[in-house]
């Protein structure tokens, strides 16, 4: 008899288990192509163990989606108000069809990634495309339209897409409160999977332990809330995910995670830096410059083709992109110039532009990179907790460690390393000149 | 209008909305900048969405931090068991002082929405912008059509506050007309 629940050894969820409409997917080109997707893309140049794949990240999202799922919608821990604004939440059918949908959306939710995840994405896709767009379009192809229709009872592709990309990537589509609910799940700013998997996950790998946090914990503790009082007239009702008072903690602990991840990781300066050069090489190596959107196109091109391309471009010096091929593969990258700091900031919030735009005139455009990343979400970092009488309360109310969490920004300028020592000694020179207070243009 | 220009309207709306008494969390601001940006046609540039309580920007959220980050707004956690404030910081006064002409280009329409909601908690911003969006979606239908999309929008506001909520939108509309002629 063929096997209906499928186990593969997993080091952060220890066993991920699937079934066989799950199977299903995983065993689809989409899917088994993020097998050569690294979730890092050029981190391990920095952090060598860093070599982990789109293909596992993926399959623990899943695991935790379901684990999420079954703990925010176990009958005794939904109120009444709650039940009143979800009916889907008190319908058994429902819930085990939303089920199935949260998890093979999570397996889903990165299929869009192009070669090196993120490293370049922005500016090497046409616009109006990002890897969400291409999530979506894999997720309604008729390759994968098959297996979503081939199972009993079927899926409807635009629910598995809505919780996939969710409400910020989908701005056509209209949400319900329940679906709202669970693309939190999936990609929300404060309890999103994705991000709780990606944190394990690279601090694992990478052997930054500071990405840990007791995640066991923070699910248990989950629960689908009102929105903490304004006390100004009325509370908002629409829910939200919340914790227990029981689980504070430990979102605080998820919360530090991704802070300290951020700050030692993901904006690492040579981290980012092998990223533009990575750009610069795809800008130079691919076909007009872009990646293709076609799907096919898409699905053959992997992190594999293009370490080809860039070792053989390293080695030539006949062919595109040669020299920043050449930077990464001798280690020869760019050097931190200019950083940001507060008292730069509080004279000019773009210091980084100021600085990076006089450089490039001193040393020439081509020595001179500028990586400018604006904070995203957490704008108040905020979600209600469920009191032991029954009261919902602001986190931030509660937690000095929410309420002083800094927020991270990237404004790097870098200089090519043989010009280095000069422009340190021009930026000291200029410093005052450039970074000042001055009219808004 | 590019980010700078941005940053000094919205802490400029965020003081605006404070010294009227305003809670001034980050649903008051998103409420108010819709508000700003659709009926007073102040050209942030935010796609707004119908999402939590009512339009909703994902890049207005991530504005709202980068403002954190840019020390220009500050989170003043307010007492238990109260969500926070977002308020404008005194590094950002001097910001706006730097910033003349545009906030020149909007000062009347910025005192008219804090004039007009400011002293709303969310719950009614969230009725209001809802009220506005569907007015904007449905530009041709009466009042109670309108109530009944918000209805069936937003389940947990009821037919009698969507209907409240379409009359004050078109009195807002009227005045924001007037007042922009």
């Amino acid at each position: 008899m063929a096997k209906k629940i499928h186990e593969i050894r997993d080091p952060i969820h220890v066993f991920v288990r699937l079934n066989s409409d799950e199977r299903k997917v995983l065993d689809s080109r989409p899917f088994q192509r993020l097998r050569h997707i690294h979730q890092l893309a050029l981190t391990s140049l920095v952090y060598p163990a860093a070599t982990h794949k789109r293909f596992e990240h993926s399959l623990g999202v899943m695991e935790l989606a379901g684990r999420v799922f079954d703990v925010v919608t176990y009958k005794d821990s939904v109120s009444d108000p709650i039940r009143r604004s979800i009916p889907e939440i008190d319908d058994d059918d429902s819930l085990r069809y939303w089920r199935r949908v949260l998890r093979m959306a999570a397996l889903c939710h990165d299929t869009g990634h192009l070669p090196f995840s993120h490293a370049a994405e922005k500016e090497l896709l046409p616009a109006d495309w990002n890897h969400e767009r291409l999530t979506r379009e894999i997720i309604l192809s008729p390759e994968m339209k098959a297996i979503w229709e081939g199972m009993t009872p079927p899926l409807r592709p635009l629910d598995v897409v809505k919780l996939a990309v969710g409400p910020r990537e989908a701005t056509d589509l209209t949400f319900t409160t329940w679906e709202d609910i669970l693309a939190e799940i999936i990609v929300g700013d404060a309890f999103g999977v994705d991000r709780m998997d990606y944190l394990l996950r690279d601090s694992h790998h990478t052997g930054v332990a500071y990405g840990r946090f007791d995640h066991f914990r923070l699910i248990d503790t989950l629960r689908i809330l009102p929105p903490p009082s304004t006390a100004d007239g009325g509370a908002a009702t629409e829910p939200a995910l919340g914790v227990e008072e029981g689980g504070v903690h430990s979102a605080e602990a998820l919360m530090l995670a991704r802070y300290f991840m951020y700050t030692q990781v993901y904006f690492h300066a040579h981290r980012r830096v092998y990223d533009i050069h990575l750009k610069d090489f795809l800008a130079a190596w691919l076909d007009g410059g872009k990646f293709p959107t076609d799907l096919e196109k898409h699905l053959c091109g992997t992190d594999n083709e293009v370490y080809v391309g860039l070792l053989d471009a390293a080695r030539d010096p006949t062919k595109p992109g040669h020299e920043a091929a050449r930077r990464i593969v001798e280690h020869q990258h760019f050097k931190v110039l200019y950083e940001r700091n507060p008292d730069d900031v509080a004279k000019d919030p773009e210091a980084g532009r100021a600085v990076f735009e006089a450089a490039a005139v001193a040393f020439g455009a081509e020595s001179v990179r500028h990586d400018r990343i604006p904070p995203k979400g957490e704008a108040v970092g905020d979600f209600p907790v469920l009191m032991k009488d029954g009261r919902i309360a602001s986190a931030v109310a509660l937690s000095d460690v929410l309420r002083n969490l800094p927020v991270l920004s990237v404004d790097f300028v870098f200089v090519a390393p043989e010009k280095w020592k000069d422009a340190e000694a021009w930026l000291r020179d200029k410093r005052a000149s450039l970074i000042q207070k001055k009219e808004t243009q | 209008m590019n980010r700078l220009q941005r940053a000094a309207v919205l802490t400029a709306l965020a003081d605006e909305l404070r010294k009227r008494g305003s809670w001034c969390g980050e649903t008051h601001l998103q409420k108010t900048a819709y508000f700003l940006q659709e009926l007073l046609g102040v050209a942030l540039g935010y796609q707004f969405v119908l999402y939590k309580h009512g339009p909703y920007s994902f890049d207005l959220h991530d504005e709202l931090t980068a403002l954190r980050a840019d020390q220009l707004l500050e989170l003043r956690p307010q007492p238990y068991p109260y969500g926070p404030s977002l308020l404008p910081t005194a590094a950002s006064a001097d910001f706006r002082a730097r910033s003349p002409r545009t906030l020149g280009a909007c000062r009347r329409e910025l005192d008219f929405t804090a004039d007009k909601l400011a002293d709303k908690g969310v719950a009614e911003l969230e009725r209001l912008a809802t009220a506005l969006f569907v007015t904007r979606e449905m530009p041709d239908g009466d009042a109670e059509a309108r109530a009944r999309r918000i209805n069936q929008l937003k389940p947990h506001v009821s037919l009698d506050e969507a209907r409240a909520a379409v009359a004050a939108v078109d009195r807002i509309s009227r005045e924001a007309a007037a007042f922009a002629e």
